[in-house]
């Protein structure tokens, strides 16, 4: 009985560390809505310059999205910690956003936009941000939006310009905001299911 | 009757074994560094009891506290060390061993 006793103490004890590790954690994949919001800005961004404002249509579009994720990223690191892998997702995703702001803007200013090279550019920029943050993560499915990304990069250098932007949009909507909708379902899941083993431990 | 070799069963260590400071270490073993409020928030503790195990913590050099003010309102850090971290991997082999232990018996 005694021995019982104690070893459910101990088990006790090692499920305690792991769920104490968990949600510490918690906080490591919430960028769900990044992805989201910067895949409508993306389609913000085209939908303008086609409507015939280039020049002004990509610098204003991509100045708000840094500045809404600025400050939505600022809430949000003040409810918890920092992790290492926070860290490094966020390096990866900065340096990677920075880039292609900076590739985006001064492109559409000097018109010297190429349709086939922009959107090879920037797939394969995303493409290896994608797999980077997916290999950190060990994420399959954004691994599978990696690959996305690289099938885009070939593809478009293969077909008319008209073709290359439909290919990047369908590219956007899947492996951007499809893929940024699933991380926020799946982080919310993920808390609820925390929430509800913490009440029954608590129980 | 052959002697049988003598089984040595590792103990723990007594200062990570407390439920409350078990659970202070296993967090901050998950993050750079973390603010008071937040670990009161994690582990439902009382301010009195949390900023006691802290101090034993800190006290056995597991854990190290940075008092700073952030737009003039206090705040109190806290990150695991070192040795904290090599106490808590420790105290983990030992839990598996042990009960490694039990359920072989």
């Amino acid at each position: 009985m005694t021995d019982n006793t104690e070893e459910l103490d101990l088990r006790d004890r090692l499920n305690l560390i792991e769920t104490m590790i968990a949600e510490g954690r918690r906080k490591t994949e919430s960028w769900g809505w990044t992805f989201v919001l910067w895949g409508v800005a993306y389609y913000i961004a085209i939908a303008w310059a086609a409507l015939g404002n280039p020049a002004l249509a990509w610098p204003v579009t991509m100045v708000a999205a840094s500045i809404l994720t600025g400050v939505l990223a600022s809430r949000n690191r003040s409810k918890g910690p920092e992790t290492t892998i926070g860290r490094s997702m966020m390096a990866i995703w900065i340096g990677v956003g920075i880039s292609l702001f900076l590739l985006m803007m001064f492109l559409s200013i000097t018109g010297r936009m190429e349709i086939h090279i922009g959107v090879a550019i920037v797939c394969a920029m995303l493409g290896m941000a994608n797999v980077t943050s997916s290999i950190i993560l060990r994420w399959k499915v954004q691994f599978a939006c990696a690959v996305g990304w690289w099938a885009c990069l070939i593809a478009a250098l293969f077909v008319s310009e008209a073709q290359a932007g439909i290919l990047f949009l369908i590219a956007l909507f899947f492996c951007q905001i499809v893929f940024g909708i699933y991380g926020m379902i799946r982080e919310s899941r993920r808390n609820r299911a925390i929430v509800a083993r913490q009440g029954a431990s608590h129980a | 009757m052959p002697e049988l070799p003598e089984l040595t069963l590792p103990e723990l260590n007594p200062v990570i074994h407390g439920k409350l400071r078990l659970a202070l270490l296993s967090l901050l073993s998950s993050v750079e560094e973390a603010e008071f409020t937040w670990l009161r928030s994690k582990t439902g503790s009382t301010d009195g009891n949390l900023g006691a195990q802290l101090l034993k913590l800190e006290e056995a050099g597991y854990v190290a506290v940075e008092k700073k003010f952030v737009q003039r309102k206090p705040q109190t850090l806290y990150r695991m060390t070192e040795s904290g971290r090599e106490a808590l991997t420790e105290y983990v082999q030992a839990l598996k061993q042990l009960l490694g232990t039990a359920i072989s018996v």
